[in-house]
């Protein structure tokens, strides 16, 4: 790490005396003034040291916009109110729904609350589903350590959950010759030193023969056959269900406004919209607000700088034009570093090509909306890895926000002036990946600190196995008969894009915590996730639900209370 | 179990209507197959006039012209099969395989030929590009109609239509006499997309204005649509820098264009053309698989219902009658420059070809132009405009008996400026 002075030098010398640094507690904490986000994001990483765990804090002034405050749900209750749970887990995305599993099986009482009106809302609901083989990670951070434990879990973990799961393998592919050398000992230390043992070298002939669509220039290439691709916001949704099937309570719609805490620093109380929570352990799994939960508990130790990411979804008709992950990679004399600037190109475990991500600084950390430049950056690199990938194709595209720190590691430790708060902060890709080692281990630590005051047992009756609705699309027809002859549901075809039945939604809706919302439902069983996004089976899926519900049509959301789709009836009203 | 039928068509809207009366009045053992719980298709929820205007010299609701043909359907004791959902098709040595979802469960149909009257869908905001948040409020306008009169609810109260297709001018004015305020239709085109009656009719008789050169760039709005921003576009279509305007609303109304549905035909490998989307077909509208034929908005898009009727009563009749072992020899017509498409795109050399139907667009206004049709050089039919636009489809009946077409045989359709 770079002595505080020598860090202000440069900081000097890059924003002239505008921001200062001081260390602090083992943290570096950066004021003073800026108008540009870029230029504070650039000043944090002057202070930053990779990987770290002296981390800097942002206490920057921005001046050039302003930072919205944290969207908080209108619904107020007292749903919560004075409840004691042994562990509250704020925030309902991969890290905290994976937790909340893993915790499942003992003998505590977990909760787990979320702010938005569902699971994977953030960056768990927004990103490519790429399970990592952690090919671009050297050895000694958090990241490489779990995502190489985490990719061996994902079998289990997914066929536990019922979550479709493939490793179609991952190519990184250069185009330049003289990157030949350089990229062999990348290779080789990646294999050997840090521990990628499925990487295989291969030249762009053998290439070229297994993957006819990449582009002609191909020259030679990585290969990793355990890249894996994953629905993340279905394996959240997934985790969510099965905690609560093994007892853990899940709140959505309530956000942490505040928190008390005593004079040794632990958190006693919980403030939320929904009433307030006096937890024994808190675990901060709040995404791109972890920071903010931490400044909450006083414990900011670490600043997130939200970091946007869009990708884009072809037709399934595209499919043939891909199926693997693959990326080329170009670099300049002296910098090897061009990753994750264009994506890659994939196939997904749906059957869609997915194009991007990128990655743009931004300081709102939930200003999910997508730019155009955005499908032009990676559509330009992308197709110098598939040339058959075509804007014409995209049917959607979205934007998810990583919550980066600036030594891009994970923190995953107990608060350090908070000792009741465990932070899992930081997790960006590939915290997918990584999710099922790090609850592991987050389950253990948490379990050792509650068994220091009281014996904690195993749940005797806990199943790690969660069953999903039946996805009558992938049955032999016999099967399917035999289904639908029991219900007849089954056979009523509400979304032609992604043939899903009025039986499957119904579903949907019976299982735990699924918020009787539109998008609730697309997450979930994908009824408008096709080329007509909707169109044709939005009024159809709306319908159901109120009929489930029994509430009135104009009182079907997309998802949040706010996201109203129709404002009542018009003057002729409905027919009978 | 394995039914059997001669003639399968796929949708229950005005194409396949009509496809499966003609199949029938030619003796063919058809059924239809619909995946909704009703016969009729989008017409179902057109509730306003101008339907049969060429067919029955009539102004019809979109329910009453269909209901012309559901009562004949019904009448002619035709096999529906509704709430029925075509998962796939395989071609078989006798015709087809067509595997079919309901409520009975999974069936198989053997059909010695298909009609494809699948219709068509909306295309999306992200496929014309609209960058920003993901609200509630953005519809397509056939979803909105679907709101609106099949399920009697308002989905706006203040919206913007960007798109000035048919149903995007349609859905303009039955918002407006539904009490909600439609600020404006953008077109970013520099002439409007939809039929000349429906520019009068639906905004200059509500003093809706009409944004020709304009587009939405972007929504805004992170639970409901907040606003749009729109920008004026340059002769190639793209936003000029400058020109941005938000305007508050609720609601984004899309009306930008429709997609033949043609993913089943796709795993057939029929051949899509390019320019319309749908199969490539012969004067019998038959694609290049020998035994499928195609009709209605699968086919193209149409701007009138009544030709839509009209080609599911070709494909129809052409399918009754369809043997397998004929020689399906096609050459292709090769339109000129000017025009958007035609249909059909081929011809058949298997004998003379009498009367038959041929639609088309310019690719934009043409003043005093004539349209011709040229065998090897040779002009075998002409027709003389005031004046073609691309929003209104013409059709043509062509003669072609006596003339002998051979594989090397040079068909070409034209618009050229009549210079008499």
């Amino acid at each position: 790490m770079a002595g505080i002075r020598r860090i202000q030098r440069r900081l000097n010398k890059k924003f002239d005396g505008r921001v200062q640094a001081v260390l602090e507690d083992d943290i570096i904490r950066l004021t003073g003034e800026l108008d540009n986000w870029d230029d504070v994001v650039a000043a944090c990483e002057t202070a930053a040291t990779k990987n770290s765990l002296v981390h800097v804090v942002n206490d920057i002034k921005f001046t050039g916009g302003e930072i919205p405050p944290m969207r908080v749900p209108s619904l107020r209750d007292n749903a919560v109110d004075g409840k004691t749970p042994d562990v509250l887990i704020i925030g309902g995305g991969i890290t905290g729904c994976a937790i909340a599993r893993e915790l499942s099986k003992w003998e505590m009482n977990v909760m787990l609350i979320e702010k938005n009106a569902d699971f994977a809302m953030g960056a768990s609901g927004a990103n490519d589903g790429e399970v990592h083989v952690g090919i671009d990670l050297k050895k000694g951070s958090l990241k490489q350590k779990y995502v190489l434990l985490g990719n061996a879990m994902y079998d289990k973990f997914c066929s536990d959950l019922d979550v479709p799961f493939r490793r179609p393998g991952q190519y990184i592919l250069f185009t330049q010759f003289w990157l030949l050398i350089p990229i062999l000992f990348f290779y080789i230390r990646r294999k050997y030193i840090d521990g990628v043992r499925s990487s295989r070298f291969m030249w762009g002939s053998k290439i070229k023969k297994e993957q006819p669509t990449f582009d002609k220039r191909i020259k030679f290439g990585i290969y990793n056959d355990n890249a894996g691709v994953v629905c993340s916001y279905g394996l959240t949704i997934a985790c969510a269900e099965n905690a609560a099937e093994n007892g853990v309570e899940a709140y959505l719609n309530t956000a942490v406004l505040s928190m008390d805490t005593n004079d040794s620093g632990n958190i006693v109380a919980v403030h939320t919209n929904r009433g307030t929570i006096k937890p024994t352990i808190v675990i901060n799994a709040a995404g791109v607000f972890a920071d903010d939960v931490a400044e909450m508990a006083h414990d900011r130790f670490y600043s997130i700088h939200p970091r946007r990411g869009t990708n884009a979804i072809q037709d399934t008709k595209s499919a043939n034009i891909i199926d693997c992950i693959a990326s080329v990679e170009y670099a300049s004399v002296g910098s090897l570093k061009s990753k994750t600037k264009g994506g890659g190109i994939m196939r997904t475990v749906d059957d869609n090509v997915l194009v991007g991500p990128d990655a743009v600084e931004c300081f709102d950390k939930e200003d999910t909306s997508t730019y155009p430049e955005s499908l032009k950056t990676t559509y330009t690199k992308q197709k110098g890895t598939v040339p058959a990938a075509s804007e014409r194709d995209i049917i959607t595209y979205f934007t998810g926000i990583r919550a980066a720190t600036f030594e891009e590691d994970f923190v995953l430790e107990w608060g350090r002036k908070c000792p009741n708060m465990f932070h899992c902060g930081g997790i960006q890709s590939p915290g997918l990946t990584a999710a099922p080692a790090i609850a592991a281990d987050v389950e253990k630590i948490i379990v050792d600190r509650l068994s220091k005051k009281r014996e904690i047992l195993q749940k005797k009756k806990w199943t790690p196995v969660r069953r999903g609705v039946p996805r009558l699309k992938e049955m032999i027809p016999a099967r399917r008969s035999a289904m639908i002859a029991r219900n007849p549901d089954y056979g009523i075809i509400v979304c032609r894009c992604e043939e899903i039945s009025k039986g499957e939604i119904i579903d949907c809706l019976e299982r735990p915590l699924c918020p009787p919302t539109v998008d609730a439902v697309k997450k979930r069983i994908r009824p408008g996730m096709g080329r007509c996004q909707g169109g044709f089976c939005q009024p159809l899926v709306a319908q159901i639900i109120a009929e489930h519900e029994n509430i009135d049509i104009s009182e079907v959301k997309k998802s949040s209370a706010e996201s109203v789709i129709l404002y009542g009836e018009n003057k002729g009203g409905a027919e009978e | 179990m394995i039914w059997t039928c001669d003639v399968m068509v796929i949708g229950g809207g005005p194409a396949g209507l009509a496809a499966s009366i003609s199949a029938d009045k030619e003796g063919a053992r058809v059924v239809l197959v619909e995946r909704e719980a009703r016969l009729g298709g989008i017409l179902k929820q057109c509730i306003h006039d101008g339907f049969g205007l060429v067919r029955y010299e009539e102004k019809l609701s979109g329910p009453e012209y269909v209901e012309r043909f559901t009562d004949e359907f019904r009448s002619r004791g035709i096999e529906a099969k509704l709430l029925t959902f075509v998962t796939s098709v395989e071609r078989i040595k006798e015709g087809f395989k067509v595997t079919l979802v309901s409520r009975d469960g999974v069936e198989v149909y053997e059909a010695k030929s298909l009609v494809l009257a699948t219709g068509c869908r909306e295309r999306t905001s992200k496929q014309v590009f609209i960058h920003g948040t993901r609200p509630s409020g953005i519809f397509t306008a056939g979803t909105a109609q679907h709101y609106t009169n099949l399920l009697g609810q308002l989905p706006t109260k203040r919206c913007v239509i960007l798109g000035s297709g048919d149903i995007g001018l349609i859905m303009a004015r039955r918002l407006t006499l539904e009490g909600a305020e439609v600020i404006g239709v953008y077109e970013i085109k520099n002439t409007p997309s939809g039929l000349t009656r429906n520019i009068h009719q639906c905004l200059n008789d509500f003093n809706i204005p009409l944004h020709l050169s304009h587009t939405v760039t972007r929504v805004f709005g992170m639970d409901r649509l907040e606003a749009v921003e729109v920008a004026e576009v340059d002769e190639h279509l793209k936003p000029i820098p400058g020109t941005e305007k938000k305007i508050e609303c609720d609601a984004l109304i899309l009306s930008v264009g429709l997609i033949p549905e043609n993913e089943l035909a796709e795993t057939l490998e029929v051949r899509i053309d390019n320019r319309t989307k749908g199969p490539i077909c012969d004067s019998n509208l038959m694609t290049n698989i020998p035994g499928i034929f195609a009709c209605g908005n699968a086919l193209h898009v149409n701007d009138l219902v009544d030709y839509v009727s009209e080609s599911g009563e070709i494909a129809g009749k052409n399918a009754a009658h369809f043997k397998r072992a004929e020689n399906k020899s096609v050459i292709e017509i090769v339109p000129s420059e000017t025009l958007l498409y035609v249909v059909p795109q081929t011809l058949n050399l298997n004998g003379y070809i009498n009367d038959f139907v041929m639609y088309f667009r310019s690719n934009r206004i043409y003043e005093n132009c004539v349209f011709r049709l040229k065998i090897d050089g040779r002009t075998v039919f002409e027709k003389r405009y005031p004046i073609v636009r691309p929003p209104e489809m013409e059709r043509v009946v062509i003669n072609l008996k006596g003339i002998n077409l051979r594989a090397t045989t040079v068909v070409r359709a034209e618009i050229v400026r009549d210079e008499e």
